[in-house]
Formats: structure tokens, sequence, C-alpha cells
């Protein structure tokens, strides 16, 4: 029942150094422009410091849209600004366009929703000590949702293996693709077995560093 | 030392503009423990807020140390804000921090260097008699524990006010009478004046030289509590001066 894994080994391999490389890269962009865009929507937001309906209206419609599409269709939609963007829209690279901005959308608002946990009083005091808006955000609020913000970190590359998947069709590769093709497609059982079992890992071990960690940094 | 000259608050809503705050003026002077008491929803909280635009007033101006913080800009408040220390009824403070490093805070968002901060914080954590609890986190600390940093906090920058909005509320009679403690002992000893809102007669009689008693969003009375021959005419007042009796007949046994 075993016979088509030995073959498909070094397919493997690389099934997962693409899977790698896809979250790697949009990992980094969610975290580095998610968290930005997060500590936006909610100092612009309703009650909040710096409320800007307006511009929160905007910002708030745009993540919305990104997050209603189905990753297919972004994925699809978005081949020319991956052109643009790296020069080729087939491999782990150009899959990592589309996973970037789905992942940006989502982590945002994860960390939007973890600042709102903060105690708005909280807030105040380091107002009323005098701080500026940047101390705010990085001693206060980030500091105080750390731990919510690894749990976003954590369930959002959990979605993103998830979405990986559909990267095949742009020829991105990865493990999800691996299970689509040769499991599913070809009707080898084995393979697809092994894929799931390989995600099923992999998912424990992303929560379960995430939640380690998140609890590690969690004095509340 | 803090001037508030006819200051007023009021929110825009749907059913038009309500007024929180009527105009009001009020002075407190420098050293003195002053009080504010009246019931919920009175105004209290909003006029301390005021006094270092944690609310900023619709009308009116706030002098504290001679300078008008409705007039300063951003960055001037920022500096202004940190010769007047807060503490709250739920103490605020940061939770993934240990007592040092919140008390440390102030000194860190102000660029004070950080071997002067080591120094300044462990003289605060002794004013308030918490050397031991330098480096536990506010989850393992008591309420009384809580506010005892808060003040500690609020001490670091040095501050020629303390603002107290409902100290004591959120603890224990025993406690609170520990924190009022230490809040006349900063008074004393540092000379720092001191404004306190609560909503408990006990609290303001225990602690205040002066008081001002609010009743739908502006002060109807001014006494002081340590002098004789005043005519209070608040029911709440006549509570405090311990005319009783009196009191009782207008229908109103308590706050």
């Amino acid at each position: 029942m075993f016979d088509n894994l030995l073959s498909l080994m070094p397919e493997i391999g690389l099934a997962i150094v693409q899977t790698g490389v896809m979250l790697f890269i949009s990992m980094c962009c969610a975290v580095l422009f998610g968290i930005p865009l997060g500590v936006f929507l909610y100092f612009t937001g309703r009650g909040q410091i710096f409320e800007r309906p307006v511009l929160f209206r905007i910002t708030n419609y745009v993540v919305n849209t990104v997050r209603s599409l189905p990753f297919v269709i972004l994925l699809v939609a978005l081949i020319p600004l991956t052109r643009v963007m790296v020069g080729t829209t087939i491999g782990p690279v150009a899959a990592a366009v589309p996973l970037s901005i789905a992942s940006t959308a989502y982590f945002a608002r994860l960390v939007e929703q973890s600042l709102r946990e903060v105690p708005k009083g909280v807030i105040e005091a380091a107002l009323g000590m005098g701080a500026t808006p940047l101390q705010i955000t990085w001693k206060v609020l980030l500091a105080e949702a750390r731990s919510g913000i690894v749990l976003g970190i954590t369930l959002t590359t959990i979605s993103l293996l998830s979405y990986s998947a559909m990267a095949g069709i742009v020829g991105g590769g990865g493990i999800g693709d691996l299970a689509i093709r040769f499991g599913y497609y070809r009707f080898q059982t084995d393979v697809m077995i092994l894929t799931v079992i390989l995600l099923i890992i992999f998912v424990q071990i992303i929560q379960f560093s995430g939640n380690f960690l998140a609890r590690l940094l969690d004095k509340r | 030392m803090i001037v508030l000259e006819q200051v007023s608050k009021s929110y825009r809503s749907k059913d038009g503009l309500i007024s929180a705050v009527a105009p009001t003026s009020l002075e407190v002077a420098e050293g003195e423990i002053f009080g504010i008491i009246g019931q919920s929803g009175a105004g209290k909280s909003t006029i301390l807020r005021m006094m270092n635009l944690l609310e900023a007033p619709t009308t009116g101006s706030v002098i504290v140390n001679g300078r008008d913080l409705t007039k300063c800009s951003p960055q001037e408040l920022r500096v202004a804000r940190r010769s007047i220390g807060m503490i709250f009824q739920h103490f605020y403070l940061l939770q993934n921090r240990t007592a040092a490093d919140n008390i440390a805070f102030p000194l860190e968002i102000s660029g004070v260097p950080k071997k002067n901060r080591e120094q300044r914080v462990k003289q605060c954590l002794e004013i308030v008699g918490l050397e031991d609890k330098a480096s536990a986190y506010p989850a393992q600390l008591s309420g009384g524990q809580k506010q005892r940093v808060a003040i500690a906090r609020a001490l670091a920058t040095e501050p020629k006010v303390l603002l107290c909005d409902e100290p004591t509320s959120a603890l224990d009679p025993q406690t609170t009478g520990v924190i009022l403690e230490f809040i006349r002992d900063i008074n004393k000893r540092f000379g720092v004046t001191i404004v306190l809102v609560s909503h408990d007669m006990e609290v303001v009689k225990h602690i205040c030289g002066r008081i001002a008693v609010m009743e739908h969003g502006s002060i109807v009375e001014t006494l002081d509590l340590s002098g004789t021959g005043q005519k209070p005419t608040t029911e709440i007042a006549k509570l405090l001066l311990g005319d009783r009796r009196e009191a009782l007949k207008g229908g109103v046994a308590y706050v």
C-alpha cells in the first residue's frame, strides 16, 4: 500500500520546503504590516483617543473586503500584481504574494481585537503621565496585549497552512498541493494519508508552541 | 495651585447637548488635601479629570502650577502632566510589568536615565513600604498593595499635585485606612497638594481639610472641615459636620 511513498520522497521533501517558504514570507509580511494596520484600526475606531470615523471606515471596509474574498479568487485576482512584484506568477514565492495580503488583513483584525482587551483606564493612566502616542503604542498597548498577539500569530499561521494548499493553482507547490495532485487526482491514498499526517503534526507543533509562548508572556 | 475658572463640560448626544458639568470655578491651595464629594453622576470625576486635562473642558480654563493647561500644545501638556500624579479606583497598573517596572514607567517615558530610574524606584517602593514586592507582578498583589504601587508610580516623577479618583472604593475598610494614611503621609512629608474624589463621607471626613459638595454637575457648597461656625446647607455637608439630626430631618440618611 505504501509503494507510492518511496518514489515520492524527494517530492515530499521539496513540498515541505515550499510550504515553509510560503509560510515564512507571508507571516513576516503579516507581522510587519498587520501590526501597524491593527494599531491603526484600534486608534481610529469609535471612542478611541485618535478617533477618525472616515479613515476608520475606509480601512475597515478594505480589510473586510480582502477577508471576504475566497482565497482561490484572491489568488487569481492578484496574478497581475504578483507579476509586477516578483517577476513571475508561479512558484512558492509568487504564491506568497496573495498569501501575504490575505494574512495581513486577517492578522490585523486579530491585533485590533487583542488591543481592545487592554483596559482603557491603563491607556488613560499613561496619557495622564505624559506618554506620547508612540510610547503608548509600544509600552502600553502592544506590551499589554502581547500574549493575545502571539496567539493571533499562531492562528494566522495555521490558517495560512490551509490556504497554502490552494497555492497549487499558481504552481506554488507545498504539502497541501501534493495532497491534491497525488492523493486526490491520482487516488494515491498513501500519499494523501502521509500529507494529512504531516499537516496535523505541523498544526499541533504551531499551536503548542504558540500556546506555550503566550502563557510565558502573560503575567495578567 | 489648581485653579478652575468657569469650566464646563457638555456632550453631544442623540437628544442634543447634555451638560455634565455646569460652569464651575474652584481653587485648591498649595499643600492642602481637598475633597470632592457627591453622588455618582454628580460630575466629581469629570472635574478631577479636568485638572490634568484627561477630560478637556468644553469652556473655561484649567490653571495648574501657574500654567493654563487648556492653552498648552500637546508637547507642553505632556511635560505639565509629569508634575501631576494620578491614582484610580481600579489602579490601572501595567499587568505585564513588575511593581518596580510599573513605578519606572513614568520615568522611562520622560527619558530619565536607567541608573537614576533604579534609584528613584527604590525610594518610591520604600515610601509605600513595598520593598519586598519589587519583582512581583500586579496579579500577585492584593488590592491594597496594587494601590500602593499605583501611589509609588504616581510619585516617581516627584509631582506637585496628586489627583485621587475614588482611590479606596475598590478596597475593604481596613485597607482603605492604610491607603488614606499613605496619602496623608505623602501630603505631609513632601508637601504634595492632593485632590481626592470620593462618594464615601467617611473617607473625605478622615483626610480632607476642605471639601466641595457636588450635585447635578455643579459645586453647591465648599466648606472647611476643621473650621467652626459654618452653616452647611446641603444634606451631605450637614452630615459631614456631624449635624446628624438636622440632616435626617431632610430625609437623607446617607450618600
